[in-house]
């Protein structure tokens, strides 16, 4: 059953200020769609609209899950994320002062999520074996990349069908980089998720998308179809790379 | 000065006993306190209405004080949800809790406090129960039932807390939510409303606390400030948000309140305490077993 994400003409900002102007972004069933641009361009508030952390001015954001259409827009964080969406924040977000496992099982609070716990705990763990090794251990006393494993697997503990990750590649390694977005790919392919990620690394994040849009101050400036375009466009190379 | 063994023993054991009484007098403060960051000084007078609430009962139906603390526990509760909701609208929502809500709590002590003195005037009131004044006595040892039954049943008691609040998905979520509120709600749940069920919880301990309270000693509506600094003390030595932490420092703060009091008089006890607590935290500033 198909699940989906499309949003049209979203308009957003804080207070007086615009942040996102017209934006229409959709996602299609099992697709990965990277949203590309630099810090300050929208990226991470246009995740906080579709989870109703922000109201949008106007516009319409809808989900289709399981085949059931969704109107987002006026529906609270948690119950957006009991319809099935889950979002990967930036910064992680981990309770850092609970353990490995305690977060995982929070994870899980949604629900529909709860009777499936002990399985998907398991599944974490084989997809994830190093959480297993530190299971007891404190969430915040870990390093970069194993807290961004554990946001992504805490995110799939509530059973999504469609995954929102906002900048997974913040503060780590290039060769962590790499390695979460490959993970990304996996769990995608594993779960069969509709994956939207905000992304700056625009060459690992073109790696595993299947289409992408690159935001530049609130704007879709340019939306590609496929990988190709995206890479060899003169658009993008100067309005992302700056070349 | 030479140290009476058998007075030593008795000493340190009263004092076992003393802190699973403080135990459950300083689980309430450590929920919300600690877990929630919420300053609730007026606990206290919660504390007492629990023991006045145990008085009314044990006189009017002759029921055992213990029960009475068991049974109005749901009371308590929905009494501690209406306190939040009332805390959450007037100040937490707009960001002003952290010197209006202590005032708020401060003012909720000193109105609990007078309405208690208004309704019951200020002499000492008690409950009676078969085990207030036999002792168990073991060779040298004496063990007051009055004490040891509230030890007792405190420990097990906090100890099904502990219990429900790391294998509940309620529980985990008050031990995350003053971690992270907003990303709680990505998890599907409304961090107002766990906020508010645990505070209801921190109130509903207070029902068998007072009903300890007014076993132990006879009260009246002024001796719930005694307890004030204690709690908190004992809240901060235990590490802030662990129960099994605030258990070993109630019995801490038990043995050492005893230990003074029968050598040196009961007017250096909390002195001799509150040192204790400065030194404890300059070796361990997380306290005894903060995360």
């Amino acid at each position: 059953m198909a699940n989906s994400l499309a949003l049209t003409g979203v308009n957003a900002g804080y207070g007086r200020v615009r942040v996102l102007e017209n934006v229409s972004v959709s996602v299609a069933h099992a697709e990965t769609v990277a949203l590309l641009g630099t810090n300050g361009n929208g990226k991470s508030t246009l995740m906080k609209c579709i989870m109703g952390m922000l109201r949008p001015a106007s516009g319409s954001i809808v989900a289709e899950i399981d085949g059931a259409r969704h109107d987002l827009v006026g529906r609270t964080t948690e119950e957006i994320v009991d319809l099935g969406i889950a979002l990967v924040p930036e910064g992680r977000r981990l309770f850092p002062k609970l353990t490995v496992e305690e977060n995982l099982l929070l994870g899980a609070f949604r629900r529909s999520a709860r009777a499936l716990i002990t399985r998907n705990l398991d599944s974490a763990y084989a997809t994830f074996p190093v959480l297993r090794e530190r299971r007891r251990q404190l969430a915040g006393s870990m390093s970069g990349g194993e807290q961004q494993m554990l946001a992504l697997a805490r995110a799939l503990m509530s059973e999504p069908r469609i995954l929102l990750i906002d900048e997974p590649s913040v503060g780590l390694a290039p060769i962590l980089v790499s390695r979460t977005i490959d993970k990304i790919k996996e769990l995608k392919e594993r779960f069969e998720l509709t994956v939207l990620m905000a992304e700056q690394n625009f060459n690992q994040a073109v790696r595993i998308a299947d289409r992408g849009y690159v935001i530049v101050h609130g704007h879709i400036a340019f939306e590609g179809h496929n990988t190709d375009e995206l890479n060899n466009n003169e658009l993008v190379r100067k309005f992302y790379l700056g070349l | 000065m030479a140290i009476d063994l058998n007075l030593l023993i008795n000493a340190v054991v009263a004092g076992l006993l003393l802190g699973g009484f403080y135990a459950a007098v300083s689980v309430g403060i450590t929920i919300s306190f600690g877990m929630l960051d919420i300053a609730n000084i007026a606990q206290p007078a919660f504390i007492l209405m629990g023991s006045y609430a145990a008085y009314l009962i044990n006189r009017s139906l002759h029921l055992d004080p213990i029960l009475i603390g068991v049974v109005m526990t749901p009371v308590f509760y929905v009494l501690g949800m209406a306190v939040y909701r009332l805390y959450y609208h007037s100040f937490e929502r707009h960001g002003d809790q952290s010197i209006q809500g202590l005032a708020f709590f401060f003012g909720l002590l000193f109105v609990g406090e007078v309405s208690l003195v208004l309704i019951f005037g200020v002499d000492y009131r008690f409950v009676e129960a078969s085990y207030i004044g036999p002792s168990l006595k073991f060779g040298i040892l004496d063990l007051p039932l009055r004490m040891l039954i509230p030890c007792v049943i405190s420990l097990l008691a906090i100890g099904l807390l502990q219990f429900f609040l790391s294998h509940s998905f309620l529980g985990r979520a008050i031990l995350a939510v003053s971690q992270d509120g907003p990303a709680l709600q990505l998890m599907a749940a409304n961090p107002t409303r766990i906020k508010q069920a645990a505070f209801g919880i921190s109130i509903a301990t207070s029902s068998l606390a007072g009903a300890f309270l007014i076993i132990i000693q006879p009260v009246e509506p002024s001796i719930g400030r005694d307890y004030i600094g204690r709690i908190f003390a004992i809240c901060v030595l235990g590490g802030m948000t662990s129960l099994p932490g605030m258990i070993v420092a109630s019995i801490i703060l038990g043995v050492v309140e005893s230990i003074t009091a029968t050598f040196y008089g009961p007017s250096w006890a909390p002195a001799v305490s509150f040192g204790f607590l400065l030194v404890a935290l300059a070796w361990r500033p997380a306290g005894l077993m903060g995360r």
